[in-house]
This record gives C-alpha cells, sequence and structure tokens, in this order.
C-alpha cells in the first residue's frame, strides 16, 4: 500500500495506538471509569525523552505514582540495515554495523566479520583472533563506562558520567591510533583485520591498562556505598531468573538475575578458549544487581586485556586466499592476478555456498547475531540482525509493574537499551 | 508486586545510613579535583594533531605529471555511502585513463577508508585533514582540484600503509 495522503496516515496512527493501549490495557479497564479520582493515568514517556538513552518510547499506565503497566513502543530509529544490507556485498556492509550499537561498533564490527567467515567458511589467522578480542574487549569497557556512567547521571551523580567518560575518551584515542577512527571503526574486515596494530599502540595499550583499574575504582567510590544510590537502586526493577529466560533476556540483564549464560563461555569464539576469566552473576535480579554486574565485568575484561597483551602472536593480519579475501595492498601493485582477484571481489562480493548460517557473539549487551541466508552471490539474500538491546527491552514491563514512575528512568538506564541497535 | 529486598542496603553501617559524612567526603573529593590537571583540549587554540593512523578527508595524490588516478571507478563502485562520482576519459600519454570527472560528495562520505583500500593506484588517499566546514551543499562536492594534494603532504599515511596494510 503507498501510503500518499493525510487521512491514511492518520488511518496507521490510529491502529497503532489502538494496538498499543489494547496492550497497556491487558488486565483491566478501570480507565473507563467516570469518577476523575478513580481512574489511571496514561503518560507518554519518550521519545524525546532525555532519560531514554535515544528514541525510546514508553506509555505508562499509572495509578497515582505507581506504574500499573508499561508498554515500550520501537522503531523511531529504524533505517532499514537489514533491507540495505540485501542490495551491497558483504563487505560493503561491515560500515554500516558501526551503526548498530554506536556504543560499542568494534564488538560489532567483529560480529559480522566472524558471521560472514562463518558463511564463506573460512577463518581469519591467529594474530588477527587475538587482535578481535582485544579491540572486543576494549570495546566491552568502553561500552559499560557508559552505561555505569548514563545510570548514575538519570539519578543526578553526574560526577561519576564525567569520571567514566574521561575513561572512554581515552579508549577512543587508543581506537584512532588502531583502526584510524573514533567511533565509526570499520576496523574488521572479512578474512581478518583491516590492519595491523604497531608496537608503540600496543604499548599505549598497556600503559592505559594499568592506571584502568585504579580509576575505575575510584569512579565507583564515589556512589558504591551511597545511601541515596543504593536506596534508589536497591529493589527496583526485579527481574526474577524464570522471567529473564522466558522473556530471551542477554548479557548484564539475564546475568543480573543470575543466570550463567554468556557466550564466551558457552560457545567459544576467537580466543577465549584460551583465557581464564570468570563469568559474573548476580542474584538480585534489580537494577543495582545489573550495575554491579556491568561494574565487575569491566575488571574481568581488563583481566582478558592483559593475558591477551601478554599472548599477542606475531604474523599475518589477514588470510591469504585471493579468491575470498582482498589481497594485501603491495600485492595489488606489483601483481596481476591480485589485481585482477581486486577487481572481481569488489564488483561481485565473496560469495558463500547456499544456505543459512548463524553466528553470535556475545557483544557488551548481550548476544548480538547475524542470520545470513546466502543465495549463492556476493550479496546476501536476507541477513537478520538478532540484537540484544530489542530483547532486553521486552523486559521492561516486566520490571516496571509496580515501581514508582520515578524509578523508571533507572529501569531504563539499567538495561542500556542502544536503539540504534535495538530499531536498526 | 515487583519489589524484591535487596540484601545490599542493609549493609550499609550507621555512619553511611546517616549520610553527614559522605557529604563531608564528597565536598573533600570536589576540592582535591579543583588543583589536579585538566583533561579538556581548548580545541580551536589547540588543535589535535592525529596519527598517521586517522582517516581524514580522502584526497588523490599528487605526483609531478598530475594525478595518480586511471579512472577504473574501484573506489566509486566500493563507497557504501556512493558519494564519488568518477567519468573516465582518454589520453594519448602513458597512462591510458584518466578522470575527466572526479567528484566526492562530502556530506555523504562516510571516511570509512574503503576507497584507500581498494584503489590498485595508490590513487586515493585519507588525508589528515579533519576541519570540513561548507557554506552550501555545492561547496559540500569537492572537484579534482581541491581533491588533488601533493605527494610530499601525504608522505606519513603512504608511509603507515605501506608498513601496516
Ligand atoms: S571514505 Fe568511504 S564513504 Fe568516503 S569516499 Fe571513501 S569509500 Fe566513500
Ligand atoms: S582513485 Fe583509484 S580506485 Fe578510484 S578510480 Fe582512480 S585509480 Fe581507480
Amino acid at each position: 500500500m503507498n501510503v500518499t495522503s493525510k487521512s491514511q496516515i492518520e488511518e496507521i496512527n490510529r491502529i497503532r495506538n489502538h494496538k498499543l493501549y489494547k496492550e497497556l490495557m491487558s488486565q483491566d479497564v478501570s480507565l473507563y471509569m467516570n469518577d476523575a479520582l478513580e481512574n489511571d493515568l496514561i503518560l507518554n514517556m519518550g521519545p524525546q525523552h532525555p532519560a531514554t538513552h535515544g528514541v525510546l518510547r514508553v506509555v505508562l499506565r499509572l495509578d497515582g505514582e505507581t506504574i500499573i503497566n508499561a508498554v515500550p513502543e520501537l522503531g523511531y530509529l529504524h533505517r532499514g540495515y537489514e533491507k540495505l544490507a540485501e542490495n551491497a556485498t558483504y563487505h560493503e556492509f561491515i560500515p554500516h554495523t558501526d551503526r548498530l550499537d554506536y556504543i560499542s561498533p568494534m564488538s560489532n564490527n567483529v560480529a559480522i566479520a566472524l558471521a560472514i567467515e562463518n558463511a564463506l567458511g573460512i577463518e581469519a589467522p591467529p594474530r588477527a583472533q587475538w587482535i578481535r578480542t582485544l579491540v572486543a574487549e576494549m570495546a566491552r569497557i568502553s561500552s559499560h563506562l557508559m552505561a555505569i556512567g548514563s545510570t548514575c547521571l538519570d539519578l543526578g551523580a553526574m560526577t561519576v558520567f564525567l569520571w567514566t567518560f574521561i575513561e572512554r575518551e581515552k579508549l577512543y584515542d587508543l581506537f584512532q591510533e588502531i583502526c584510524g577512527a573514533r567511533f565509526t571503526t570499520s576496523y574488521s574486515r572479512i578474512g581478518g583485520v583491516a590492519n595491523d596494530i604497531p608496537d608503540n599502540v600496543i604499548n599505549g595499550i598497556r600503559k592505559w591498562l594499568d592506571e584502568f583499574p585504579a580509576l575505575l575504582k575510584k569512579a565507583e567510590a564515589l556512589v558504591d556505598r551511597n545511601r541515596i544510590f543504593i536506596d534508589r537502586m536497591a529493589g527496583v526493577g526485579y527481574l526474577s531468573k524464570e522471567r529473564a529466560i522466558a522473556l530471551g533476556a542477554s548479557g548484564p540483564t539475564l546475568r543480573g538475575s543470575g543466570v550463567p549464560r554468556d557466550l564466551r563461555k558457552d560457545n567459544p569464539y576467537l580466543v577465549y578458549e584460551q583465557i581464564d576469566f570468570n563469568i559474573i552473576t548476580l542474584n538480585d535480579g534489580d537494577t543495582l544487581a545489573r550495575y554491579m554486574v556491568r561494574v565487575k565485568e569491566m575488571y574481568e575484561s581488563a583481566k582478558i586485556l592483559h593475558q591477551i597483551l601478554d599472548k599477542l602472536p606475531q604474523g599475518e593480519v589477514k588470510l591469504n586466499q585471493p579468491k575470498k579475501v582482498l589481497p594485501n595492498k603491495s600485492e595489488i601493485y606489483t601483481k596481476m592476478e591480485e589485481l585482477i582477484h581486486d577487481f572481481m571481489l569488489i564488483n561481485y562480493g565473496a560469495a558463500p555456498e547456499k544456505g543459512e548460517t548463524y553466528t553470535a557473539i556475545e557483544s557488551p549487551k548481550g548476544e548480538l547475531g547475524f542470520f545470513i541466508v546466502s543465495d549463492g552471490t556476493g550479496q546476501p539474500w536476507k541477513l537478520k540482525i538478532h540484537s540484544p538491546s530489542a530483547t532486553n527491552l521486552q523486559t521492561l514491563s516486566e520490571m516496571a509493574r509496580g515501581s514508582m514512575i520515578a524509578d523508571m528512568v533507572v529501569i531504563i538506564g539499567s538495561v542500556d537499551p542502544i536503539m540504534g541497535e535495538a530499531d536498526k | 508486586m515487583n519489589i524484591k529486598h535487596n540484601i545490599e542496603s542493609d549493609r550499609l553501617t550507621f555512619w553511611e545510613k546517616i549520610y553527614i559524612p559522605e557529604i563531608a567526603k564528597g565536598l573533600a573529593s570536589t576540592f582535591k579535583t579543583m588543583f589536579q590537571p585538566k583533561f579538556t583540549r581548548s580545541y580551536p587554540e589547540e588543535k589535535m594533531v592525529p596519527s598517521p593512523s586517522f582517516r581524514g578527508r580522502p584526497v588523490l595524490v599528487q605526483e609531478e605529471e598530475g594525478g595518480r588516478c586511471v579512472a577504473c571507478g574501484l573506489c566509486s563502485r566500493v563507497c557504501p555511502a556512493l558519494a564519488i562520482e568518477v567519468q573516465p576519459a582518454e589520453t594519448d600519454k602513458e597512462k591510458e585513463r584518466f578522470p575527466k570527472v572526479f567528484e566526492i560528495n562530502m556530506l555523504r562520505c562516510i571516511f570509512c577508508g574503503f576507497c584507500e583500500e581498494v584503489c590498485p593506484e595508490e590513487a586515493i588517499v585519507m588525508s589528515q585533514d579533519y576541519e570540513l566546514v561548507f557554506t552550501s551543499q555545492e561547496d559540500a562536492i569537492l572537484p579534482k582540484e581541491k581533491l588533488l594534494v601533493p605527494i610530499k603532504n601525504l608522505q606519513d599515511r603512504l608511509e603507515w600503509l605501506r608498513q601496516y596494510r
């Protein structure tokens, strides 16, 4: 149906709102009572609310200050990435993944590269695998810094936010040294990474890593024994273990409810098998537990980074398989064969076998998966993105029910949704 | 009801609960931080000097006898943002073709560096130039003359590319 006239748009809006309100009213219909004081109040939060971390709209049904029901509405940042992927070669889709979870672009790059490699049936050389693990863990730290900082900011603790931002800034400077961009990294490639990391940058990472835990502890100490902070976080937004699993939550949202699921351990990819680290779980299932999971995971990531820097092997960072992986630049300049492959790969793309593959990694937000259906050409027939933010947001109504309206910002912050990823 | 008791709030000591020492502690850390060096940079006066790995504005390499580009069109094919337009023309010099028109629309470019990565002639590279301001949409479409940069200004990047790519 082509939407042209104003009345059609109004009709669509009416249907959409009708659905929303129906869900909101699932329990009873006291909204329709005549006495004004007996009525429930419907409140729209977002999509332009500063505490919703982007363009999330939540429709709340309130009894006084108590939330009876909350329905999140997604889609305000929909840019159609799944459809875009069908019209681009696999290689061309890599920069688009930066813009999915824009707080941790590095781990999205790693995820799409692993997914394409899985579909193609190739594997990157060891050094590339280690470098990918390195940048993915750095991305986890930067994402969690943002998450805890903004949770504290929502509660009015601005200092924590500024201090975590300083650390994040240092990480972004390192990203710029590694790949040339702070934010839109586009670092992983099919069959490896875009470029090798120079030794002085490795030393820079090591230097930052030595200082980081102490600085994190300092920022954390501002709030972790603070009564106001704990009173507002503890016991708020409870999500039971069973419901977390049933609703399909993943990442810190799931681990905060006491489910020890982490793809890095459960389904090891990259080099996580060779690294010693713990999965952080807390049993409380409230916002404080989710916050603490993130804080503790950062220390765990720092531990992982130390091991990676110690074990980082030397060697190639790109697979030598000219039919599927872009050849090195020096070879393109000098050899005819490689030049032809360069042209073929760019024009037609690397073509996986016909079939379907699903590859997922544990991104900072949870399970980030790419489901690729290939029809044997260089462009995916369908590329489905399983984004953790979208699934984690489904737990929102469960957590919000029964809380106070002021707790809503804390609950949203504790889920840490990134709308770029949830809406794709 | 979704309120569950969390033992964490019981673990606070008496002094933490009455909160007054906490205020004093907070003020103390405010005063301490006042005398520490600032982390921010006062930007227009104090410029950021990017490392050679930095991906700034894509430019064309200019040698003595002109640009290196042979108008193969590979960069415009790979560009995910469809920012590059190349129109080839024939010459009778030793390089057979050259770009009659070469335009990069800086409003579209996302600085991914793919054009540099695929170019078979090392003709387009990412420069260190990050201060891009335009006053109109037409200004933002850079023609060949504005894209050509003498090779001696790009040595750092070319050296880095040879070593790490
Ligand atoms: S940097 Fe990327 S977006 Fe910009 S012109 Fe080159 S290929 Fe296109
Ligand atoms: S810049 Fe390079 S890739 Fe682009 S048309 Fe010229 S030679 Fe080809």
